[in-house]
């Protein structure tokens, strides 16, 4: 009964997120094409546009992520229905509030929502409270889930176990952490400090609100915990991703299942500190920031990606090179979005380098970075577990063709989408530009070529959308 | 319970009062702001012709907005920037354009204003007249009301920066500080200008503390909050550990 529940919120999950998807791709076509000034909306529609593209694609992929690690954690520890049934409301309503502020409030102030930007009101007044609820609605929802997860792994491992530390010094320690845990835990934690980041940050954006003049707050410390929170829950939703791998890659490649090791007990437990200072490269231009620092979100963001990176890069390498492997749709996914993920994250890395930054700073390289370790990277990890997940209780055969055919879609039309950025951000090209003048007309071009690129692998998911849901709705729907 | 709890959170979000933060100068100096000044063609007192991106291009500009008949704020702000730029030492990198927007004004009106503030022969500063006063102000967002009973405009005392690009660099509502006048004439002169909140009761959390008097930084209490959500993570990750292994025991007990 229980697992026949949890089956059946995470086919609802996946339907949700799906929907979702395919709505914001379209806005994020839309505005390639107005930059492209294939169409023309006015800076505000941008603008509004640009803040639901942004939040709801964080938002998505970071329940999807969730929902894959709730439904794999099941295999080791009981985990709370309730939590996970309570973030699904709470999304559902917090993304339904968000839209209201931009789609009718014209809310426009970006999805980082930039400290003093919300309250220097430029649509509807009501629209900056809303926002603000919508994204407390949203945090609530996804702590309570967070912290039903930590307290299930909590339950059955101890604090050694659930950190495999026992691996650090011992090569066959009594009790084996599987790395699903150790990885879930670790992103569980980050998570959790985000989450809190972001309820700080929300208090604190109330009550100057509400205070109405009496208490104002620090622009400085607003931009570091805006980025505490989406820096890092941008990334942790990778790593959600990366649990699931652990899990699932060798098992539906027919292969011997992956186990912790020192190495990647060290890897991980390191990339917990490095990933929670590495926001502090989003405020390389903030002259009053101290140096110190500064330099720490540099280091922060070399070491970052080595641990996390370097030892599932290692750890794919070894299980395909010369090995016999049953290739399928989820794999590839995985596969090709593991690729993805490191190309981006190189991309993040060069532009986390202080005097690279001054140079790529707010160009087309940072949206090009950031696209290609979630629309070549998360999103194709996510998409595996889907189609892993609705094979599991699937009644017809898989047609490979089409499946060949999506997967072909996606790469070409990502790589096409995410080419015109990186050109751009070499160009100087400015990011979040509603329209780009005469002196940037290299800009206008590149816009047409990534929306058509766009177009294509927003297709592709199309084919995936239709097939996938189509299981989902039959798990939603059936009796058992 | 579910529905119970969407239907509170619906009343919450929608229900309670909704205002906006009202404007204030800080934001209305924020207006057009780094948009290029509409080129509109003028006619100087010693009856040149030019244009006003044409002598921005020469040397940036510090324009003033005024009218020959105001009876009111006029005359200070010409006195406070006039004031303001005798004192300075190094001059000649920028002129001062005092516009008229009021199409009543012709050449003589400038002109016996200029004479009138000792103004008209000193170097850096000019008179004139527009004719597309309308456009001009639209692209500067300065809104002067005619008030026909005093049959005189109500308007705000504004100084406007402009770069040798044409670019607004500035706006200045009001009779400022000579900290604020320069911190326009460094805007128009394409300087960087660091600016630090000053200490006061209503910004509780400054991560940095700016001393005037040493000229130094201190740490702040916002230094704090940064550190706080991994504080509380940590503390509720051995809270939760140490919640849950207390109930094992209690059940393995039973």
């Amino acid at each position: 009964m229980e697992a026949s529940r949890l089956k059946k919120i995470t086919a609802l999950w996946i339907v949700i997120v799906l929907v979702l998807f395919v709505v914001s791709i379209s806005l994020g076509i839309i505005m390639r094409l107005n930059q492209g000034e294939v169409l023309h909306l006015s800076p505000i529609t941008f603008y509004s546009d640009m803040t639901v593209h942004g939040l709801t694609m964080i938002g998505i992929w970071f329940v999807a992520g969730m929902a894959a690690v709730n439904y794999v954690m099941e295999r080791y520890v009981p985990t709370g229905k309730g939590a996970n049934v309570f973030a699904l409301i709470c999304t559902v309503i917090g993304v339904l509030m968000l839209w209201a502020s931009a789609f009718i409030g014209h809310f426009h102030a970006g999805w980082t929502f930039l400290y003093p930007l919300p309250f220097r009101i430029a649509w509807a007044a009501w629209a900056t409270p809303l926002f603000l609820f919508s994204l407390s609605v949203l945090t609530l929802g996804w702590l309570v889930w967070t912290l039903s997860m930590m307290t299930a792994l909590l339950r059955k491992y101890s604090f050694t176990q659930v950190f495999a530390w026992q691996h650090f010094r011992n090569k066959n320690p009594e009790k084996e952490t599987p790395p699903f845990v150790l990885i879930s835990m670790i992103t569980l934690v980050g998570i959790l400090t985000c989450l809190i980041a972001a309820v700080v940050l929300l208090v604190l954006l109330f009550a100057e609100f509400y205070s109405h003049g009496t208490f104002v707050n620090d622009a400085l410390l607003m931009k570091n915990l805006t980025y505490f929170f989406g820096h890092t829950i941008a990334n942790e939703m990778l790593y959600l991703g990366l649990a699931v791998i652990y899990e699932l890659f060798a098992e539906v490649s027919g292969r011997p299942k992956w186990k912790t090791t020192w190495y990647v007990a060290i890897a991980w437990n390191l990339s917990l500190v490095f990933i929670l200072t590495a926001f502090f490269h989003h405020l390389y231009m903030d002259f009053v920031q101290p140096e110190g620092l500064q330099i720490v979100g540099q280091l922060a963001s070399y070491l970052a990606s080595l641990p996390a990176a370097g030892v599932t890069v290692f750890s794919i390498f070894i299980a395909v090179y010369r090995n016999k492997l049953n290739w399928n749709l989820t794999n590839m996914l995985f596969f090709i979005g593991v690729a993805g993920w490191v190309v981006g994250g190189l991309g993040a890395v060069i532009d986390a380098t202080i005097s690279n930054n001054f140079v790529l700073h707010n160009t087309l390289w940072v949206p090009g970075h950031f696209h290609t370790y979630n629309a070549l990277g998360n999103v194709l990890f996510s998409l595996g577990f889907f189609q892993w997940f609705s094979l599991q209780y699937a009644k017809n055969p898989v047609n490979s063709r089409s499946s060949g055919l999506m997967l072909t879609l996606l790469v070409l039309g990502g790589i096409g989408f995410l080419a015109a950025f990186y050109f751009g951000g070499a160009d100087s090209i400015p990011r979040r530009y509603s329209n780009y003048p005469d002196e940037l007309a290299a800009g206008k071009t590149l816009a047409i070529i990534g929306g058509a690129f766009a177009s294509i692998y927003l297709l592709g998911i199309l084919i995936f959308f239709v097939k996938v849901s189509k299981r989902c709705f039959g798990i939603l729907f059936s009796r058992s | 319970m579910f529905r119970h709890l969407v239907l509170a959170l619906l009343i919450l979000a929608y229900g309670h009062p909704l205002r906006a933060t009202g404007t204030d100068n800080a934001w209305r100096e924020e207006l057009n702001v780094y948009q290029k000044i509409y080129d509109a063609p003028l006619q100087l007192i010693h009856g040149q012709q030019s244009s006003i991106r044409k002598l921005a291009n020469e040397k940036p500009l510090i324009i003033a907005l005024v009218f020959t008949r105001c009876t009111g704020v006029c005359s200070p702000l010409l006195l406070r920037l006039k004031d303001y730029l005798t004192l300075q030492p190094a001059r000649g990198k920028f002129r001062v354009l005092v516009l008229s927007f009021d199409p009543r004004d012709g050449q003589q009106d400038l002109q016996h204003m200029a004479a009138l503030f000792h103004l008209n022969n000193r170097p850096g500063w000019l008179f004139g007249i527009n004719s597309e006063i309308a456009a001009t102000n639209q692209s500067i967002g300065f809104a002067p009301r005619w008030d026909s009973s005093r049959a005189q405009f109500d308007h705000e005392a504004l100084l406007v920066g402009v770069n040798n690009q044409g670019f607004i660099t500035r706006k200045l509502i009001g009779l400022r500080s000579d900290h604020d006048l320069r911190f326009l004439v460094a805007s128009i002169e394409n300087t960087f200008t660091p600016t630090y909140r000053m200490p006061g009761k209503d910004a509780m959390f400054s991560c940095f503390n700016y001393d005037p008097l040493t000229g130094k930084n201190k740490p702040g209490l916002g230094l704090l909050f940064i550190a706080l959500p991994a504080l509380l993570s940590f503390s509720l990750l051995v809270g939760i550990r140490l919640a849950v292994r207390r109930k094992n025991v209690e059940q393995n007990i039973v």
